[in-house]
């Protein structure tokens, strides 16, 4: 917390030559929004969805008077990045920026698809991707300089998502290229949403199920300690394609042999396969910070629980697991992380989830589609990466 | 009491203890002093069973701790450590309702008891109750581990080291305390230390040890006036002895009638202070008063003198 401190005032200490006081990273915002307005295509539009497609500048992209609100706002946050050193302007301007932005780009679609053409396909282009990564930078830096707690970095994350499900709401996007994609296939996207969040969640809570006792045996056994660390060592080094491979046969053995496995769904291929890989992945990470969460805990707080007379029992559940906590979270947190990505590869032996999306769209090369399985991806690694993160900071926190 | 018969602790060929007999008499404060590695912490650690002795027994008033489940026998005895290990997820008043709480002590009695404590130790409970370890001093934390170890009313408490992390000046108040505490609630102590001077200045009787065998079991005087072998003897220092035997004796002892000038001398002071306080003021003799503050008579350089040569 300290060393955080310190460098956070050492950023917002005057400069050894306070004639002329620029911001850093303010700067390279500013150069980006420059570049986004003025040397990038803002949108791409194509006739049908596997065409060739053409871009389109800002003022191209925009009808003119929307197109000069956009440009002069966006102008008008590089200045500030630069000058403005208060974290709650920065915040404010960059939240206005996004607030312009977004919808923009959905009027853009209706702007340059041809009245009742529904083979018409309008994607984002550089300009655009430039323009939102300069304002969430700001956001982001703004907030860190905010040094928000846990709680604020919740809520600034609730706030987030509650103003994109709006604009997914809303309609506004609706005539862009992914969203079209989503609407012919709505019932597979979220049957897929919930495959992708049971193989994530799911292969991470087995983990933690298997992985926390054998991290705790393991703190206690030197000897089980080394053999479980080598051997998941070992999977972590195995391709993630070739571990599914691996399982195939025994999986497939399994099926044929025991025709309970099979009613229960346990075949070669499809999400048992996925499942059993991701927990394999996700074990290493969840024992070795049970070990490390374990060893980390003052020695002489368990001799004096040990001195006054509280079991094994009592000593793990009232002092080791509750020290251990915050470094156990921290492995769940890269276990989920890692799971929610990785699950995505799932879909190349039939185990469904968003991966489906993404390999059908290179198989096609319809690069709509490939988005329409990545960025929920995205989105749920980052969401759940704040989330634990909070939960990190809150099982540390001895509340001030 | 505590009758401590024939322990040995014994790791594959080393002998850490080894074969330790003495008894710690009700309400007194024994201290076992030695070097480091002379096996002091192990004995401590075999009479709560933290270590198991290889043989001998540990018998409680007259009960062998052997016959005691392990955790009941601990949840009855004390136990503070240097360092303290005060739990660093549990606030001050949970940390000290620690063994209460396994002994399902109901909560309205446990949180009496925690104020209690942290009024016998000084500790404001509507200040530090709810502060947490890391935000106590030094000195606070080591009060609250000895609370701790005092929740339940133990009849025995064990210290090993607990004033080693303490600075000089915190630690002769903190001696000073313990000793206050030790008085009014009549709990037996045993005591750690490898600081001489902590031992002479808190033990009744002392225990010296060395290379895992007990040398000597004394009272502070005995061990001054009959050392059992030139380790102890070197131990206690020839040219620290006439100081330390002064240091055991009260102005008491060598009241004088008469009649001296300057401010008084309490009948309570040890002859160490008194002298002290001679040599400072360069007078010859000082006026001593008892506890309500009236002159009852003088002690002078010259009965100092004589009582640093004759104590028994």
């Amino acid at each position: 917390m300290n060393s955080a401190t310190s460098r956070t005032d050492a950023l917002g200490a005057a400069p050894p030559h306070p004639v002329f006081p620029v911001d850093r990273l303010g700067a390279v915002i500013a150069i980006l929004i420059g570049i986004a307005l003025f040397a990038a295509p803002f949108a791409t539009y194509r006739a049908t969805r596997i065409a060739s497609g053409q871009s389109r500048i800002l003022i191209e992209a925009l009808p003119m008077t929307m197109a000069a609100a956009l440009a002069l706002v966006a102008l008008g946050i590089a200045v500030g990045a630069v000058f403005v050193r208060d974290p709650l302007g920065r915040l404010a301007s960059a939240v206005l920026g996004l607030a312009v932005l977004l919808p923009s780009l959905g009027l853009s679609a209706g702007f340059l698809t041809p009245a009742d053409n529904t083979f018409a396909r309008v994607t984002p282009s550089l300009g655009f991707w430039l323009l939102s990564l300069a304002f969430s930078l700001l956001v982001v830096d703004a907030l860190a300089r905010m040094r928000l707690g846990p709680y604020g970095r919740l809520a600034a994350l609730a706030v987030g998502m509650g103003a994109l499900a709006l604009l997914l709401l809303s309609g506004i996007w609706d005539n862009l290229s992914i969203l079209k994609e989503y609407y012919t296939r709505a019932d597979s996207f979220w049957r897929e949403a919930r495959q992708h969040l049971l193989l994530a969640l799911g292969s991470t809570a087995a983990a933690c199920l298997i992985g926390i006792p054998l991290g705790i045996a393991s703190h206690r056994m030197r000897t089980l300690r080394a053999a479980v660390m080598q051997a998941l060592g070992v999977v972590q080094t195995i391709p993630s394609i070739a571990l599914f491979g691996l399982l195939m046969a025994p999986l497939g053995a399994v099926a044929a042999s025991v025709p309970l496995a099979a009613a229960l769904g346990i075949k070669g291929i499809g999400a048992a396969p996925a499942f059993i890989a991701l927990l394999l992945y996700a074990l290493f990470p969840i024992v070795a910070n049970t070990i490390a969460g374990l060893s980390q805990v003052p020695a002489l707080a368990v001799d004096a629980a040990r001195g006054m007379g509280m079991s094994a029992r009592q000593r793990l559940l009232g002092v080791e697991m509750p020290l251990a906590l915050p470094v156990i979270l921290a492995g769940m947190r890269i276990v989920l992380v890692q799971n929610l990505g990785l699950a995505t590869v799932a879909a190349l032996i039939g185990g469904g989830g968003f991966g489906t999306f993404v390999f059908q769209g290179i198989g096609q090369t319809a690069i709509d589609l490939v988005l329409l399985g990545a960025i929920p991806t995205v989105t749920l690694s980052f969401v759940a990466s704040i989330v634990l993160d909070a939960l990190v900071d809150l099982s540390r926190g001895v509340p001030a | 009491m505590i009758e401590i018969d024939r322990l040995t602790k014994r790791y594959d060929a080393t002998l850490v203890v080894d074969d330790v007999s003495l008894v710690v008499e009700e309400g007194t404060l024994a201290v076992i002093v030695g070097t480091s590695g002379a096996g002091k912490s192990t004995l401590l650690r075999m009479i709560n069973r933290l270590v198991t002795p290889t043989s001998g027994r540990v018998l409680i008033d007259g009960e062998d701790t052997r016959t005691i489940p392990e955790d009941e026998l601990r949840h009855r005895i004390g136990y503070v450590i240097q360092g303290y290990g005060l739990f660093p997820h549990r606030n001050v008043a949970d940390n000290i309702a620690t063994v209460p709480r396994l002994l399902r002590w109901d909560r309205r009695k446990i949180a009496q008891r925690v104020d209690e404590l942290l009024d016998l130790f000084q500790l404001d409970p509507a200040e530090f109750a709810q502060k947490f370890p890391h935000e106590l001093s030094g000195g606070q934390q080591q009060r609250v581990g000895v609370a701790r170890a005092l929740a339940a009313r133990p009849a025995l408490l064990l210290m090993d080291e607990p004033f080693g992390a303490l600075d000089a000046v915190i630690r002769s108040k903190a001696q000073d305390d313990l000793l206050a505490i030790q008085r009014r609630l009549g709990t037996t102590i045993v005591l750690v230390t490898h600081d001489l001077n902590e031992a002479f200045h808190l033990g009744d009787r002392i225990a010296v040890m060395d290379q895992a065998r007990l040398l000597q079991y004394a009272t502070p005087a005995e061990l001054l006036m009959r050392p059992a072998d030139d380790f102890v003897e070197r131990l206690v220092g020839t040219a620290e002895r006439p100081f330390r035997l002064l240091s055991l004796a009260k102005v008491r002892e060598a009241l004088e009638p008469g009649h001296a000038e300057g401010s008084p001398v309490a009948a309570s002071d040890s002859l160490h202070d008194a002298l002290s306080r001679l040599l400072w003021t360069g007078r010859r003799a000082l006026p001593v008063a008892d506890a309500s503050g009236a002159v009852i008579g003088q002690v002078s350089v010259d009965g100092i003198l004589r009582h640093g040569r004759s104590l028994p």
